[in-house]
């Protein structure tokens, strides 16, 4: 039963952080898209800004590692 | 490093003013201010003439690029000729004349690939139906269609079937092919005195006839259809004329076209250089900028060329702001590649650190921590050496490949350290991780990630350190309480954890509560939420491990599939393929996060932006491709 509930936390700490992750990439996405139309010298700023809410997701990663890890699972 | 520039202002009586700007264009390195806008001086008057010429001198430039590009010759560096010796006009008639030369075999070549492609989609009918074509030649008395009934409409060919047989009787015939796409080609053959009967049906149910080149219309099939296969035997021959005729137009042409641009694109420039000039109703002044150690050059170079009258004054660093000077960054060889990653951003501001020996360094090792495979990063190396060879000096490509031998080298050397060749596939044949294994020890992954991360963090408030303690005393200090504190954290956690000795938990403590009132003292109330940033960005290298986890999982996951799936040989290409997916996941990846953990997280530590492009005064290049 333990394992289970290490299993489900984890799945739903990737799960949640990941949602978020991808909710803050389409927006900034779509804007980013819509800024290199306009000014396609902005690529660099635009791919830094993309790629800043994927901080989430991999610390979602690592906690649900740590839960796995720690929980003995 | 960004080179040391000088302000120089350049003086001399306005007769000389030409042949000052064709030195200073040939000497090509100084880049101009605005001269013209100098207390006492003044811009030249405008002059409707030259005016008039800048337009012309601008339509023939764009002429000569299109006649290029629509000949498919890209603009090859060539020697300028001299101003004097180019006759506009007859420039502007041979660019059109080119361009309308390639425009006219393009369209060719367009028309041409139609036809192959109408006639390739009744090919296979065509050479069916021919022999009975041949037979129906001797047979005056009868006559043929070839009609086609849409996909949607099959049923169509038993209707027409049915029509045919009440309006004609049993005399006719019908043969049907299914096209590509799905439609139906089909023959009729039926007496000639039935063929107006037919033609009208045929009209009124809308059946189209097989379209037919134009200058087929109206013959009968019998002579049709042969004449349409021997065209179509004919049509690569054409394209291959064509195609030849384009490459000769370009070869022949390209030389003189790219020499007339060059010397277009100078006299432009050199206008454009005029503007900048200030003038008095005798003298003439020029500003700008040239790296600090050519100053003696330029001085030389005016005198030998232009004389003793025109000279050259270097201004007091004192007497120009920083942020006009243009920048120029000057790496060691193997540094250079890694200014392209600098670039991404806008440039460092003059008088700020070079970033690129610190990304030279890191940015690999990141690339290498993540990808950590001997086998990818010897695949990596290849790839690197074929760009290398498939790619010119000074291109985008030849920049990737020279970036992609140092993460080749790292993904080697890390590959090593965690025993991966092509995830575990090197552990099946005895390869032992001679550090640890990331699969296996996540958590010393974690540390190690945590680990750099934080060294990062601390050379980069190092460097923000050396760049504020000249001008900015204050904030250097700020700057290096921070680093102190973030250094401080990390000992205070291990050895709270053990991993350090426990006696250095007590030291660094108090060491830290001295330490964080002069931090708040010196940087303002929100020093500790800064702090706290900093102890942010530490965990954001976690992604160094989070990624290199996901690579190696799916290098295993790619390895299992051989014997997971019942056929050796199936198995085998999945894996390949799985591991072809990975390596392009574990180049882009990499890629992308260690620019992120330069550019957010290292960069936000020292960085100013803001630097001017450096754009001396010179001869035009084109730029080179790939």
């Amino acid at each position: 039963m333990d394992s289970m509930w290490i299993a489900l936390s984890a799945a739903l700490v990737l799960a949640v952080s990941a949602i978020a992750t991808a909710w803050a990439q389409s927006r900034i996405g779509a804007a980013g898209a819509a800024t290199l139309a306009e000014k396609p010298e902005l690529s660099g700023t635009v791919i830094i800004l993309v790629a800043i809410p994927e901080t989430m997701v991999i610390l979602g990663f690592v906690v649900a590692v740590l839960i796995i890890l720690r929980g003995g699972g | 490093m960004i080179i040391p520039m000088a302000k120089v202002r350049i003086l001399g009586p306005r007769e000389r003013m030409d042949s000052a700007l064709t030195a200073l264009q040939d000497f090509g390195l100084l880049h101009l201010g605005d001269a013209s806008v100098v207390p006492g001086l003044g811009a030249q008057p405008s002059d409707s003439r030259q005016a008039r010429r800048e337009r012309h001198l601008r339509r023939a430039v764009t002429d000569l690029m299109d006649a290029l590009r629509l000949v498919g010759a890209p603009p090859r560096a060539e020697p300028a000729m001299r101003p004097e010796e180019i006759d506009l006009r007859h420039v502007v008639r041979m660019a059109r004349k080119v361009a309308r030369r390639a425009r006219a075999l393009d369209a060719r070549r367009v028309a041409l690939g139609e036809e192959r492609l109408l006639l390739e989609r009744y090919r296979d009918f065509l050479a069916a139906v021919r022999p009975v074509l041949q037979r129906l030649a001797g047979s005056p008395r009868l006559t043929s269609y070839a009609v086609v009934i849409p996909a949607a409409a099959k049923d169509a060919l038993k209707t027409l079937n049915d029509a045919l047989r009440a309006e004609v009787g049993p005399d006719f015939a019908t043969a049907s092919r299914e096209l590509p796409g799905g439609d139906l080609a089909v023959l009729l053959v039926l007496p000639l005195s039935f063929a107006q009967r037919l033609e009208s049906r045929l009209a009124e149910s809308r059946v189209p006839e097989i379209p037919v080149p134009a200058e087929y219309k109206g013959k009968p099939l019998t002579e049709v259809v042969p004449a349409m296969l021997a065209r179509l035997e004919a049509i690569p021959g054409e394209l291959a004329v064509v195609e030849k005729d384009r490459r000769n137009l370009g070869d022949t042409t390209r030389r003189e076209m790219s020499r007339y641009l060059a010397t277009l694109q100078d006299c432009l420039t050199s206008l454009e250089a005029r503007r900048r000039v200030g003038v008095t109703p005798r003298a003439f002044a020029l500003e700008g900028w040239l790296p600090y150690s050519k100053s003696g050059d330029l001085r030389n170079m005016l005198r030998d060329r232009v004389g003793e009258a025109v000279v050259v004054e270097e201004l007091a660093r004192e007497a120009w702001a920083a942020e006009d000077a243009p920048v120029v960054l000057h790496n060691p060889r193997l540094f250079r590649p890694f200014e392209a990653i600098v670039r991404v951003l806008p440039l460092p501001a003059y008088g700020s650190i070079d970033p690129t020996p610190f990304v030279a360094v890191f940015f690999p090792m990141f690339f290498g921590m993540m990808l950590g495979d001997i086998g990818y990063g010897i695949v990596l190396a290849l790839l690197g050496m074929w760009l290398h060879h498939r790619s010119r000096p000074g291109s985008l490509m030849r920049t990737v490949s020279e970036i992609a031998g140092p993460c080749a080298a790292f993904s080697i050397v890390f590959g090593a350290l965690y025993g991966e060749f092509f995830g575990d596939l090197g552990t099946r044949f005895g390869l032992q991780a001679l550090w640890f294994d990331r699969g296996e020890s996540v958590m010393a992954a974690l540390a190690l990630a945590a680990g750099i991360g934080a060294v990062h963090i601390v050379v980069g408030l190092a460097v923000g350190v050396a760049g504020a303690w000249r001008f900015h005393r204050r904030q250097a200090i700020g700057r290096g309480v921070s680093g102190l504190m973030v250094v401080l954290v990390i000992v205070t956690l291990l050895a709270a954890f053990d991993v350090l000795p426990g006696r250095l938990f007590t030291p660094a403590v108090i060491a830290m509560l001295v330490a964080f009132p002069v931090l708040v003292a010196v940087e303002g109330f929100l020093a500790p939420l800064e702090l706290l940033a900093t102890l942010g960005n530490v965990l954001s290298y976690t992604r160094i491990m989070a990624l290199g986890t996901a690579s190696v999982m799916l290098a295993v996951v790619a390895n299992r599939m051989v014997g997971a799936i019942g056929s050796t040989v199936v198995g085998v290409l999945f894996a390949l393929l799985f591991h072809l997916v990975n390596f392009a996941i574990g180049l882009f990846s990499p890629s992308i996060h260690a620019m992120r953990l330069h550019f957010v997280e290292f960069f936000g530590k020292f960085y100013s932006p803001g630097g001017r492009r450096y754009e001396p005064f010179g001869h035009w290049h084109p730029t080179p491709g790939a």
